[in-house]
């Protein structure tokens, strides 16, 4: 029985049943690796660990945890003792953490095997999957298109059926956006509720880290594992942590759904409105009721985003100077040198660009008119949200305006033309709130998504109207043709 | 943003830029200022900026040394190291 396109919950079936052992289920992960690398979804391999983790593991006739045996793959950002982490950038391609993350701990030590790392946009600087030093990754539906970003490499990896799940980071839409482009489903949690802790950081008060994998169930499994208080990151948040896969099955008769006025989805392609519409239709007959809801500001987040993220990145990038890790520079004059020629050498187009911005917008004379300015309109965005939030549960909107596009075809002349593309997700993470996206459908051919945004803490909400979604529709399923691929 | 300020913040931030992409550099900058500066136009008189969503102030713990805090693990990484220190070009002749 083949294990590819298999979810977490049909694995654990197959290996408590016996019908396959830890063991068999990772070798054929590897295997499934190796046969489609020309998607590039992986920077760096797992196999020994991996293999020898798996052959420790003996079939007992106990209750596992869901996680026993389970092969995922880790996004190239997350710290990971002894295996090569590069953020997929020249700047740490040689570079072996001597810890591992939190979240990736916590996933390993509930039994998960991690097979390898995932390609991204170079320190998650992207939303196509363009900017890594390891190569463009493939859009697993169709070749030579953009799987998104920056979770890039982890959602081609799950939607080619290589895994059943992988972790992912998400600072402006990097989970939610990749996972709308290759038809699987992404969740961020609300900031704080997953630690930081071995994150390799970029906008530090935005990252969150959070599942991708084939189901709302899947992800509900990932999140209990991932999430809960770690004193080593300070903006953890030390409350309780629901068990979110008991809590899936709830109805939803007389949920509030709201839809945003602002984002003027009658200005979208006909298809995308189409499968919106569809999908209210069967949010309706679920028993969920419709409301148009007004949240002023929240046409500003774009701006807003990249005033503060890029400052954020300016600060946490400052680290890498060639002296305690990473790439340094040869032949070098003095140690002013050796900072600029490393830095120079290290980082690509898009990250100088984002260092640049956020050291103009910390500058003397801007920081005012631009950073300071900036927080406040998140002030007023969080505002919107709390205030819309007091009449309906759930905001729904379409995750990307648009579908998968092709290499090279956007933001090359003009950044700003791919940073529009995260109209709708950046708003989440401006104020904190979790938000999840599932396959609704296919425009020309390739997949749709669908966000939910939920208030602070509702990740079970969120949970819950996706996985009800997921059982009364099959847009999860559809698997894509690999044959370009293989 | 003219040249003259693209150097300096070059500079502030240490890196350099290949003559060649210069203009690029510029042009983009000059296009991504222009989508932030849109902001000017939203009121935001008397209003407090929010630096992080949760609005707590980050926790503390006791300053001392745990299994995580081990030098040759983190020298290991260093370009550029003997057994106690991270080694850089000369600063003082």
């Amino acid at each position: 029985m083949s294990i590819q396109f298999k979810s977490i919950v049909e694995l654990r079936g197959m290996l408590d049943e016996k019908l396959i052992s830890a063991s068999e289920l990772t070798q054929e992960t590897l295997q499934l690796a190796k046969k489609y690398q020309e998607l590039n979804c992986f920077v760096t391999m797992n196999d020994e660990v991996a293999t020898k983790k798996a052959s420790g593991i003996i079939p007992s006739d106990e209750i596992s945890s869901w996680l026993e045996g389970m092969p995922l793959a880790q996004k190239d950002l997350f710290c990971t003792k002894g295996l090569r982490t590069t953020c997929s950038s020249k700047i740490l391609a040689d570079f072996i953490p001597p810890y591992t993350a939190t979240a990736v701990e916590k996933l390993e030590d509930a039994g998960a095997i991690t097979i390898g790392k995932t390609n991204m946009d170079e320190f998650a600087m992207g939303s196509s999957n363009e900017t890594s030093f390891f190569g463009n990754v493939h859009n697993p539906w169709k070749k030579g298109y953009v799987p998104g970003g920056s979770s890039g490499g982890s959602a081609a990896a799950v939607a080619a059926g290589i895994v059943p799940a992988a972790t992912g980071t998400d600072t402006g839409g990097s989970i939610r956006q990749p996972a709308a482009h290759c038809g699987i489903t992404g969740l961020k949690p609300t900031y704080g509720r997953v630690s930081r802790w071995g994150m390799i950081a970029f906008a530090s008060s935005l990252d969150q880290a959070g599942p991708l994998a084939r189901t709302a169930e899947d992800c509900a499994i990932l999140l209990n594992s991932m999430s809960g208080y770690d004193s080593k990151d300070t903006t953890s948040l030390n409350s309780d942590v629901p068990d979110f896969l008991a809590n899936i099955n709830q109805p939803i008769d007389g949920v509030k759904i709201g839809i945003i006025k602002e984002f003027n989805l009658g200005e979208l392609d006909s298809e995308v409105q189409a499968r919106f519409e569809e999908s209210i239709k069967t949010y309706e007959k679920l028993g969920a009721q419709f409301v148009e809801v007004s949240l002023p500001n929240i046409s500003a987040s774009v701006p807003t985003y990249y005033s503060i993220a890029p400052a954020e990145c300016s600060s946490n990038l400052s680290r890498f100077d060639g002296v305690r890790f990473g790439h340094r520079a040869e032949n070098t004059d003095d140690l002013n040198d050796l900072y600029i020629k490393s830095r120079s050498e290290g980082f690509g187009d898009e990250v100088k660009r984002r260092i640049l911005i956020g050291t103009y917008a910390l500058s003397a004379g801007y920081y005012d008119a631009y950073y300071k300015k900036a927080q406040q309109v998140r002030r007023l965005i969080k505002n919107d949200f709390d205030h819309v939030f007091q009449s309906v549960d759930i905001l729904m909107t379409p995750t990307s305006p648009n579908t998968a596009f092709k290499f090279g075809s956007k933001g090359t002349q003009n950044p700003v033309e791919l940073y529009l593309e995260d109209l709708f997700t950046i708003s989440s993470n401006l104020a904190g709130l979790p938000a999840i996206s599932i396959p609704h459908g296919q425009v020309n051919s390739l997949p749709a998504g669908l966000q939910l945004i939920g208030n602070f803490l509702k990740e079970d909400q969120l949970l819950n109207a996706a996985h009800l979604f997921q059982k009364n529709s099959d847009f999860h399923l559809a698997q894509p043709n690999l044959e370009d691929f293989s | 943003m003219d040249q003259e300020t693209v150097r300096t913040i070059c500079y502030l931030a240490r890196l350099e830029i290949d003559q060649k992409k210069s203009n690029k550099i510029q042009k983009d900058l000059e296009t991504i200022i222009e989508l932030i500066g849109g902001l000017q136009t939203i009121d935001t008189l008397d209003i407090e900026p929010l630096y992080n969503p949760l609005e707590m102030t980050a926790s503390t713990h006791e300053d001392i040394v745990n299994s995580d805090n081990e030098k040759e693990k983190f020298l290991k990484n260093a370009p550029a190291s003997n057994e106690d220190y991270f080694l850089v070009p000369r600063v003082v002749e």
